[in-house]
């Protein structure tokens, strides 16, 4: 039993110092959407065969919102050195303040995002506002 | 029965040294290949599995005595049955694997493997802590009722462990043609983590990636295609115990919440799959993707 919990003890100041030692070594990067055919990219790979139609870039670039033809909206943001994205719906969160939006997808784990998209930020959130789905 | 070492404890130290190898290579080649949040996520998924091991190992260490006990043939402990009980235990990998793939209750355990969006070594190290519950031992297990000593499947299924470990790599191409064709390579196992539609759930292999290529389950990879790596739905976050129960959790609601004669069906169906259509499995992404393509070839 003793050897088991040292070795425990081993194994969580092993993990330790290879996750001090990849943030050391400055690992991970510093992921921006450069332009629209960035989010574009993305969004694609977040969502296979979604061709947007509009999109609004934070203006940080870590961040964007994308539309379809379908009239799809979808949330992509920064996780680490990738992206992550999310379909939303009639129930996502909305909140306009001046040029920032914030918008919740209702996951507690994935969080809510605020977005500085300028002048573009009014005409958003009135889009996230109308989704029938 | 003679004395056998547990080979995993001998090879932790190997480990990290090619951890540390490989972040090496990344900071010189592609910083963003390691993220810190996500290693040390990953890492202490590893430290849980040997944790959740060490408490289940027993009781299904016990089940295979029972087992051997009944065995059919007297196998023993002759050279032959080394490699014999390797191959075959090989096989039931592959196959326990597949099923990790393709019914919900099983990918609840397995996808904790498989929901960081990065591909390095400390991705191996990855290792569901719920296996046990989803009872992932039972297509092994019977090797010990056909005769090999559990204490000797214990012993291979580490040597099969230990293999797969250095495949988790993008600092590796691809071998010449022989190797790439009986064995599982960084280039198949890349495949197997991507969630690019043409590789969704292919390349099942642990060590023989001629499972694969014999049951119809085999990709090549594609040179100069972007492979993105992770799950469908991405977690979006690095939280430990998110990353351990996620999909459990999300089977609970879904029987929760369906009409009684679905229940059962979002526990053996495929992940994806939902009674009224509204969400994808991989043969509907996939399928999707290859109509996309088809027209586009086409225009």
């Amino acid at each position: 039993m003793t050897a088991e919990l040292l070795k425990l003890a081993g194994s969580i100041v092993a993990i330790l110092f290879l996750a001090w030692l990849a943030r050391h070594w400055q690992l991970g990067g510093d992921a921006r959407i450069r332009n629209e055919d960035d989010a574009r990219a993305i969004a694609e790979e977040i969502v296979c065969g979604f061709e947007s139609t509009d999109v609004a870039i934070d203006r940080a670039g870590i961040g964007a919102l994308l539309r379809d033809a379908e009239g799809r909206h979808l949330l992509i943001r920064r996780h680490g050195a990738l992206w992550v994205g999310r379909l939303l719906d009639r129930h996502s969160e909305t909140r306009l303040d001046k040029s920032f939006l914030t918008v919740g997808t209702g996951e507690r784990t994935f969080g809510t995002v605020t977005l500085n998209l300028g002048e573009k930020a009014q005409y958003w959130a009135a889009g996230l506002r109308h989704l029938q789905v | 029965m003679p004395e056998l070492f547990s080979p995993v404890d001998y090879a932790i130290p190997a480990f990290i040294i090619l951890v540390i190898i490989e972040m090496l290579w990344a900071r010189r080649r592609a910083p963003d290949k390691y993220e810190p949040k996500d290693t040390l996520t990953s890492l202490a998924l590893g430290t849980g599995s040997n944790v959740a091991s060490a408490l289940g190992g027993a009781t299904v260490f016990a089940l295979a005595i029972w087992l051997y006990e009944h065995r059919l043939f007297e196998i023993g402990w002759v050279w032959w049955a080394w490699p014999l009980c390797f191959v075959l235990d090989d096989f039931a990998y592959y196959w326990a694997h597949r099923t990790g793939h393709r019914v919900r209750w099983f990918w609840a355990s397995h996808v904790n493997h498989h929901s960081s969006q990065h591909y390095n070594l400390s991705t191996a190290l990855r290792q569901s802590w719920t296996s046990y519950i989803a009872l992932s031992f039972i297509f092994r297990i019977p090797l010990a009722l056909i005769g090999f000593h559990p204490a000797m499947l214990l012993f291979v299924g580490a040597i099969n462990l230990i293999y797969q470990f250095w495949i988790h790599t993008e600092a590796i191409g691809k071998f010449a043609r022989w190797v790439e064709y009986v064995m599982n390579t960084p280039s198949h196992h890349r495949v197997h983590h991507a969630t690019n539609p043409r590789y969704l759930d292919m390349n099942y292999a642990g060590t023989f990636i001629v499972w694969d290529r014999m049951f119809g389950t085999f990709t090549e990879e594609v040179e100069g295609e972007k492979i993105r790596y992770g799950i469908v739905k991405q977690l979006g976050t690095f939280n430990l115990l998110w990353s351990v129960f996620h999909e459990w959790i999300g089977i609970a609601k879904d029987v929760w919440s369906a009409p009684w004669r679905h229940k059962f069906s979002y526990m053996w169906r495929p992940p994806g799959w939902s009674h009224d259509g509204s969400r994808d499995t991989s043969d509907i992404i996939r399928a999707r993707w290859l109509e996309k393509h088809e027209v586009e070839a086409a225009e």
